[in-house]
């Protein structure tokens, strides 16, 4: 015998019948995950339903240890159901140990150092460039990876002038000391953003390869030995599915030089692996080419 | 690595504290009830309700079944930890800053506070039959402390001697069987927040508010190391698989409403052992932290902040194979 709840003509009169009604919370097991839906009133009114996925997993402990796992709450917690309550525990946003090196630190001060001899002996070249003859290490040299660098044994002759009138006004310009706000400082600015690029963030852009066609079963281990013959690596980073924790498929690798990387996608771009061919690049080409 | 944030507390989170197997989780805060926790998934398994003021101090006997807690309600209690119902009370003439169980869980030592015209003492019971009399009970052994207050405390060498952080920065050793004083160093310059125990038992690292923490011996109070930071130190742990130590803090809680957190610097701060050199940190925190704790097997930590959540983070493989360039 059909009961009122069975009949139900159309989606309207759900909507009306549901009227202030929240849909009762669900949870269901399945393969592993306990998946809660809860519905709830959000701060402007409008109907939110909240979905919390949570991996079941069996570990094999110590007696005692099992033995408290089955103590029953106490406290503020009596009423709790088994499993954490999602009103004390949170899962948080996904956090990194930042690795520093205080050798970095002193290689700024050294910097500091070295910017303070320039403004003394501006005039007497302590430092000379081997690519543009700058007043900087050659390492340094903003010109480095460009076209100027290899063709400088051809007309190295004409460049270096203009090149060292530049560095020449950008130290005029430094030493004296008045303010100019960040826009105005057109030699500054520029040189900043070259010292920022040279130590930090582009040059990882710069290094960092992306090696997609990877199989599911690629772990971080597995990308690591594919990659560790070129050099040595920065940073790894394989995408993996958020809940199963399979490889996505691809992966981003930053070397610690730009050498290593260039060897590395010759080598492995094409190559098989895992019954996959890989393709490996330049994982943004847009800075790459800018540079 | 993905933290679990425990919210189980209205205030500032005071201590927190790992049992010896590291499955169970303690935390304590200025709102009166402690909280016990499941490291593994985060799940509350209880509080322990019936304190009417700030909890100071906690701990844990080795065999999980008991657990201390001084408040400033002027009290110590002895809880069954399974239950959470009280075993036995000690009221005290003044807040109950330090307490510990002894190394064999015999006894335990509860330090209290120098205010209200009461000189600060160091009580020593025996909690190994304790029941409601717990309160009645003469103490073992009552030292009084002349100088500045204690402010953290340590059993050492095996239960024969106890080591003491003391509000101006002195570290003093003490015989229990004579209750006199052995030696006293003063590396410190400022109060000495938290003292803990290497693995082994043999190094202790001591916070202060001096922007310091340091490794001393625990036999002859020789000063082994010293972790330089740029803001008071509230918590340091020694890692118990790795040369590591890592060190909480963050400006005086007072000074938070006036900085951002992006300058507060409220993260936790990992240290080589030996070199002294910071290799990592880690962010979290909307307010300085007041402990930090390794768990047992070493791959994770918790650290519980001003902010009064208490967050578990489990290592990311990175942090393993981490290599110092010698």
């Amino acid at each position: 015998m059909p009961t009122a709840d069975d009949v139900k003509s159309s989606w309207a009169d759900e909507v009306e019948l549901e009227g202030g009604a929240l849909p009762p919370p669900t949870e269901v097991r399945e393969n592993g995950f306990k998946i809660l839906t809860e519905y709830k009133y959000g701060d402007d009114n409008k109907k939110t339903k909240i979905v919390r996925t949570y991996k079941i997993e069996k570990r094999i402990v110590s007696k005692s240890i099992a033995l408290r796992k089955t103590w029953a709450k106490f406290g503020e917690s009596a009423d709790d159901k088994p499993g954490p309550n999602p009103a004390t525990t949170i899962g948080g946003e996904d956090v990194y140990m930042q690795y520093v090196t205080s050798k970095e630190e002193d290689n700024k001060v050294e910097e500091d150092g070295l910017d303070k001899l320039k403004l003394v002996a501006a005039d007497k070249a302590v430092v000379k460039c081997r690519t543009c003859n700058g007043d900087h290490w050659t390492s340094k040299c903003p010109w480095k990876d460009t076209a100027l660098a290899s063709a400088k044994t051809v007309d190295g002759e004409k460049k270096t002038p203009q090149i060292q009138a530049q560095a020449g006004d950008s130290t005029i310009k430094s030493m004296t000391n008045k303010y100019l706000p960040p826009n105005m400082r057109g030699d500054g600015a520029a040189k900043r953003i070259d010292n920022a690029g040279m130590s930090g963030a582009r040059r990882d852009d710069a290094i960092a390869i992306r090696v997609s066609n990877l199989s599911d079963s690629t772990t971080d281990a597995d990308l690591e030995e594919l990659v560790k013959p070129f050099g040595p690596v920065n940073k790894l980073y394989l995408a993996k599915e958020k809940q199963t924790g399979q490889c996505r498929g691809f992966g981003y690798v930053h070397f610690k030089f730009r050498n290593d990387a260039v060897k590395a996608i010759a080598t492995l771009n094409g190559h098989g692996y895992d019954h996959l061919i890989l393709n490996v690049d330049w994982s943004k080409p847009n800075t790459h080419s800018n540079q | 690595m993905k933290p679990l944030i425990l919210h189980g507390h209205e205030r500032a989170i005071t201590q927190i504290k790992y049992n010896r197997e590291g499955d169970l989780l303690f935390s304590s805060s200025k709102d009166n009830k402690p909280n016990v926790w499941y490291s593994l998934n985060g799940e509350r398994l209880g509080t322990f309700n019936g304190h009417q003021g700030a909890v100071w101090c906690i701990d844990i006997d080795w065999t999980s079944t008991r657990f201390l807690s001084g408040a400033g309600d002027n009290t110590l209690k002895l809880w069954d930890c399974e239950t959470g119902k009280v075993i036995g009370s000690i009221s005290t003439n003044s807040p109950v800053r330090a307490c510990n169980f002894s190394y064999s869980g015999n006894m335990a030592v509860f330090a209290t506070d120098k205010s209200m015209g009461h000189q600060c003492e160091i009580h020593i019971i025996d909690v190994r039959n304790a029941d409601e009399s717990l309160s009645k009970a003469p103490p073992i052994l009552k030292i009084p402390v002349n100088g500045h207050r204690v402010s953290s405390l340590l059993w050492s060498s095996l239960d024969e001697t106890l080591l003491t952080g003391h509000e101006k920065g002195e570290i003093t050793q003490w015989d229990l069987q004579t209750g006199k004083k052995l030696s006293n160093v003063t590396e410190h310059d400022n109060t000495i927040t938290d003292m803990q125990m290497s693995k082994d038992g043999t190094m202790f690292i001591t916070s202060s508010k001096d922007h310091t923490a340091k490794l001393f011996d625990c036999d002859n109070l020789m000063l082994l190391k010293t972790y330089k930071t740029e803001r008071p130190v509230n918590s340091a742990a020694i890692s118990p698989i790795l040369e590591h130590v890592v060190l909480g803090g963050g400006q005086d809680a007072m000074d938070v409403t006036t900085t951002s957190a992006r300058i507060g610097k409220f993260d936790s701060r990992f240290f080589h052992l030996v070199f002294e050199e910071e290799f990592g940190r880690v962010k979290g925190h909307f307010g300085p932290i007041n402990s930090v704790a390794f768990h047992p097997d070493g791959k994770s930590y918790s650290s519980g902040g001003e902010d009064g959540y208490v967050r578990v983070h489990n290592f990311d493989q990175s942090y393993f194979e981490y290599g110092f360039d010698y």
